[in-house]
């Protein structure tokens, strides 16, 4: 009985508690009245909401997760006379995702009060014939969303560009039509900046290709804040360009160097694209041009040297090594052997036979190997 | 009273090199009106979505009514104020006002896209439209002149009526209308003018209020509230000159001697109606101040000095002297030179002011609207020469005294 | 005789001066006044041409409404593309310009009939074919047209058009406002069809409030100005835009209705029917005593 009597006060502790906290939560928020209301005095009875906080909403937004985000979304809730158009397929996730290279989720859900995300139709009427003139309309209102974008880099915005003609339309198409409108990308293999005060190295050479192929960066970890356009606009020329933000971009991993190795970035000239005998003495074109970084560089984000010895990384001897991989099944002479015996000072070419055959002396290997060939 | 003078029915034979030329001229007008009437306007003007009005409204109908005003006037000075020395003049320009004002009815007729529609306005009306206005006051303008001419024709055929055919029989019964119609008439006809003159003041006044609605699309030089009254003025003014070039005119054509007295005398109203438009045209545009706009030097200030300068002060200087109002060939000069200055103003309102706000191309009348206007004129110097021949118009000095003939409309206060 | 004359012009001096004291006085007296008063209702329609985004399809409905052959739908794109200053024609009630026609990024403007709320071309019309409608719509009427093109002298914004080519039956061709889609409850066709909300249609009186509450949300955004609140005399669509329209897209208008000074002076000269009796009864007195005075003359 006593613990019913504890449950029923805390439940009611709890909610009265977490009304409370609902109510003060948006005035404690780091927020201007004026962001939501037009009086400078809002009392309970008239609160005197602004319509759409759209340009201010920044600040008052949820925090939404991105795994739960829908990964398609088929807008098919406006319909006129005669539609010419599909419903449109809205790539949710694909845009999600994108959207954290800019301003987040608020670019599009601009309107966010406390709770649960809040639909379109919350506030924008579907139908054309609207009771206020003061929001678009929902068709209006997806139009102005999709092409604020859009517009940034698409010369002209074709409405084939999302619309497909009704009679194309298949509905269980549907989501391999999202991967269809996949948006080329304008990526710059080197981009090449010029510094002003430095003037030891005027050139530092940004190889873009090689952070994303060779090194595997996700966009999201340097582009931030960034435009739609930078990227999707096919028209933007990578030219020489004086970067006024400076170190900030490669700071997160280059932090070591850009304290005092200045040299490792900047060059008087434009420099060559990553090579990893170049640029660090291990040459791996014969025996890992296969492998990715990750296989060797184990830790992420951390490419600081190897070993240059193979038993660093192989750790082979002579008893779990098949020889036979390198072409060359060894005759059982040889098979007992261990490695350094043949292969001297860790050189794993093409040994001599002479520590052990003396040539000189007319001793002949037989057929000069040994073992025999195999594929 | 030395002479005295009776209408007669001209005599001379009707063609002549020049009535040929007209005559071609005419035909080649008609041409293009067919074309006008079966490919419809823009077939054949250069009117277009900036230049709704060309020189169809703007000659054929604006300069058109300014120079028919010779009837109104010359029928206030000889029937109002009763100057009898004036009778003479006063059925040349009854006919002229008759004919000019039937081809501004029919310039309207062509002009308007839906000619068979042109009776609307009887029925439909629209107080607040200037156009109105001036529509109506022509239709019964139109009307009064017709009535005002009858006088004519029954003097032509009271005792001559003589029906062809079969219907000869009729002839008596027509004869004794045409007699009760004259009585009738005769008793009535000063309501008709001044009904005349009222509505002539009323819409020549109104043609002038027309292009105010246009606003900023009128150039500034001309366009002022007071356009009206200048519209008024100038007719006042060219009312006299036009009688005078016509009688001079004729009397070349038909061999007879001008009546240099009578217009002469008349030619002495001309420079004060002249002076009193040309200060209210000054007095305007000080005013307003829109002789800043003669600082610009293009075609429109130019139109606008040719205008004022050929067409108002040269001729208003020469009809202050006295030695050109007593020579014939001085008459005609100074009488032409106020035609062309009134011809000019009224083709620099509708034509040359308009600007409209968005004209990539500026209006040049088409071959077709020149053909057309040309025809026009052409046709009604043609008809004026084919009624002077039927009806007694033109008055000849009488040979023998005795004159018990009428010589006059009849009209006036009995 | 000289004394005839003086007497003469003395006359005509005093019509002058009744004609000219008539126009220069009424048009101070009776500026802007309405012919009838507006329905509050009345509606109309805001262009926010910050939004538009010239696609065209507002000319494809407006055909398409009106039975003028519209073309393929996919073509009015690049329509806009030819660098020209488009105008509302008797194929196009409207059309869609660039609003700076040497700049392909410039705003993007529709055009079309203004329904002005004092039209000019209503007060023209000799037939009154145009008509102020009581939603705002200011419509033509076939029944009574005579094709005299008034209204195309008239109109502040040179909007009517003709058909110059039909020799029957042409047309004064103009935006209708879509009355008969307005009066089933439908909306216009345009404001229908524009995917981005350019075009909002409501009554007049809420819009102006409306496009004064969007300047005043985004000052930097909007020129301080709706045009067609004011001009002449107030028109039922109205303009926002992020630059001056005055003298680039539209002519410069005063605030005083189009057809002011002209019905002023044409309800001046025909006041009652009063001017023109006076002159009648005027000149009727001077006929009778110049005629009294040719008799006495005649008698002596």
């Amino acid at each position: 009985m006593r613990k019913l009597i504890y449950l029923i006060l805390f439940a009611f502790l709890t909610t009265t508690f977490a009304q409370n906290k609902l109510s003060k939560l948006h005035s404690k928020q780091n927020l201007e009245c004026t962001t939501c209301h037009e009086c400078e005095v809002p009392t309970k009875t008239n609160p005197c909401l602004a319509l759409c906080p759209r340009d201010k909403s920044k600040g008052i937004s949820n925090v939404y997760k991105l795994e739960k985000a829908a990964k398609v979304f088929e807008i098919n809730n406006i319909k006129g006379e005669k539609d010419i158009y599909a419903p449109v397929v809205f790539s949710h996730k694909v845009h999600a995702e994108m959207s954290e290279m800019n301003n987040g989720c608020i670019t599009c859900h601009h309107y966010n009060p406390p709770g649960e995300i809040v639909k379109c139709t919350f506030c924008h009427e579907v139908d054309r014939n609207k009771s206020t003139i003061n929001m678009p309309d929902l068709k209006s209102a997806y139009h102005r969303q999709c092409m604020d974008c859009h517009k940034t880099w698409e010369e002209k915005t074709k409405c084939e560009n999302c619309h497909t003609l009704n009679n194309n339309y298949k509905p269980e198409n549907s989501e391999s039509s999202t991967v269809k409108i996949n948006l080329p990308l304008k990526r710059p293999i080197t981009k090449v900046y010029e510094t002003e005060k430095y003037i030891k190295g005027k050139l530092v050479s940004f190889h873009h290709n090689d952070h994303v192929e060779l090194f595997g960066l996700e966009c999201t970890s340097c582009h931030k804040d960034e435009s739609c356009q930078s990227c999707h606009n096919q028209k933007l020329d990578f030219k020489k360009t004086i970067d006024t933000t400076r170190h900030s971009r490669c700071e997160s991993c280059h932090s070591a160097e850009i304290k005092n190795q200045c040299a490792k970035c900047h060059s008087e000239k434009e420099t060559a694209p990553f090579n990893h005998f170049t640029n660090t003495g291990f040459d791996i074109t014969k025996y890992h041009s296969k492998n990715s970084c990750k296989s060797c560089h184990a830790k992420a984000g951390n490419f600081s040297g190897l070993k240059a010895q193979c038993q660093s990384c192989h750790k082979w001897n002579g008893d779990n090594f098949d020889h036979s991989i390198t072409g060359l099944k060894l005759s059982e002479d040889h098979i007992d052997l261990e490695c350094s015996d043949c292969h001297e000072n860790n050189n794993y070419k093409k040994p001599t036979c002479s520590s052990c055959h003396d040539e000189a002396e007319g001793f002949i290997v037989p057929q000069k190997l040994p073992g025999e060939k195999v594929n | 009273m030395e002479h005295k003078f009776k209408p007669e029915q001209m005599t001379k034979k009707y063609f002549t090199p020049w009535v040929i030329v007209l005559a071609a001229i005419a035909l080649n007008g008609l041409a293009f009106l067919a074309m006008r009437f079966f490919f419809g306007i823009g077939s054949v003007t250069n009117l277009n979505n900036q230049f709704p009005w060309g020189i169809w409204i703007g000659l054929d109908v604006g300069a058109g009514v300014a120079l028919a005003a010779g009837g109104f006037t010359t029928a206030a000075l000889g029937h109002i104020m009763h100057r009898d020395k004036y009778e003479v003049i006063i059925r040349p320009a009854l006919l002229t006002a008759m004919l000019g004002y039937t081809f501004v009815a029919m310039g309207v007729f062509v002009d308007i896209g839906r000619w068979y529609y042109i009776w609307h306005p009887l029925i439909m009306w629209n107080g607040n439209s200037a156009l109105f206005e001036v529509g109506i006051c022509v239709m019964i303008y139109v009307s009064v002149l017709y009535i005002e001419f009858l006088p004519i024709v029954t003097e032509r055929f009271i005792g001559r009526v003589n029906l062809p055919g079969f219907l000869n029989r009729f002839n008596l019964l027509v004869d004794g209308l045409l007699r009760k119609l004259d009585r009738g008439l005769d008793k009535t006809m000063f309501i008709f003018i001044i009904a005349g003159v009222v509505l002539s003041c009323l819409h020549q006044s109104s043609l002038g209020t027309l292009m105010i609605i246009a606003g900023p699309k009128m150039h500034p030089l001309w366009q002022t509230p007071v356009l009206p009254l200048l519209f008024l003025l100038s007719a006042f003014s060219v009312g006299f000159p036009m009688v005078i070039m016509e009688s001079i005119t004729a009397s070349k054509s038909f061999g007879l001697k001008p009546e240099t007295d009578v217009l002469s005398s008349l030619s002495k109203f001309v420079a004060p109606l002249l002076g009193i438009y040309l200060a209210f045209k000054i007095g305007d545009m000080f005013i307003r101040e829109t002789f800043v706009y003669l600082a610009e030097f293009n075609s429109t200030t130019i139109l606008f000095g040719i205008e004022l300068v050929v067409g108002v002060i040269i001729p208003l200087r020469m009809f202050l002297s006295e030695e050109v109002r007593n020579s014939v060939p001085g008459l005609y000069i100074a009488s032409m030179l106020v035609i062309f200055g009134v011809v000019m103003n009224r083709f620099n309102n509708f034509v040359t002011a308009y600007n409209p706000p968005y004209a990539t191309e500026s209006y040049f009348p088409s071959i077709g609207e020149i053909s057309v206007t040309l025809g026009f004129v052409a046709l009604e110097i043609l008809i004026y020469r084919l009624f002077v021949k039927i009806f007694p118009i033109i008055s000849v000095p009488l040979k023998n005294v005795g004159l018990k003939a009428k010589y006059a409309i009849r009209g006036g206060l009995k | 005789m000289s004394q005839n004359r003086r007497e003469f012009l003395k006359t005509f001096a005093a019509i002058g001066a009744t004609a000219a004291t008539l126009t220069a006085v009424t048009p101070k007296v009776t500026k802007g006044k309405s012919t009838r008063p507006l329905s509050p209702n009345r509606k109309g329609v805001l262009v926010d041409t910050t939004v538009c985004i010239g696609c065209g399809k507002c000319e494809w409905a407006c055909k398409t409404a009106h039975d003028i052959e519209p073309g393929s739908i996919n073509d009015y794109n690049t329509k806009l593309t030819d660098n020209s200053q488009r105008r509302p024609s008797e194929n196009a009630l409207t059309v869609v310009n660039q609003i700076d026609i040497s700049n392909a990024n410039s705003g993007k403007i529709k055009l079309q009939c203004m329904h002005c709320e004092h039209p000019a071309c209503e007060s023209a019309c000799i037939v009154g074919a145009i008509t102020k409608q009581e939603n705002g719509a200011v419509t033509w009427d076939t029944d009574k047209c005579i094709g005299c093109r008034y209204c195309m002298v008239a109109c502040p914004f040179q909007i009517p058009a003709f058909e110059y080519h039909k020799a029957l039956d042409p047309k004064i061709v103009k935006c209708d406002f879509c009355i008969n889609r307005t009066t089933e409850g439908k909306l216009p066709a345009c404001v229908e069809i524009c995917p981005v909300g350019t075009l909002t249609y409501g009554t007049r009186d809420e819009l102006v409030i409306e496009a004064k509450r969007r300047i005043g949300k985004d000052p930097d955004k909007y020129f301080n100005q709706v045009f067609g609140e004011y001009e002449v005399g107030g028109t039922s669509w109205l303009y926002l835009a992020d630059k001056n329209l005055v003298d680039g897209v539209f002519p410069k208008l005063g605030t005083n209705p189009a057809p002011g000074v002209s019905e002023s002076i044409q309800h001046g000269l025909f006041a009652y029917f009063v001017p023109p009796v006076a002159l009648y009864a005027l000149l009727g007195g001077v006929m009778w005593l110049s005629k009294n005075k040719e008799k006495n003359e005649g008698g002596h």
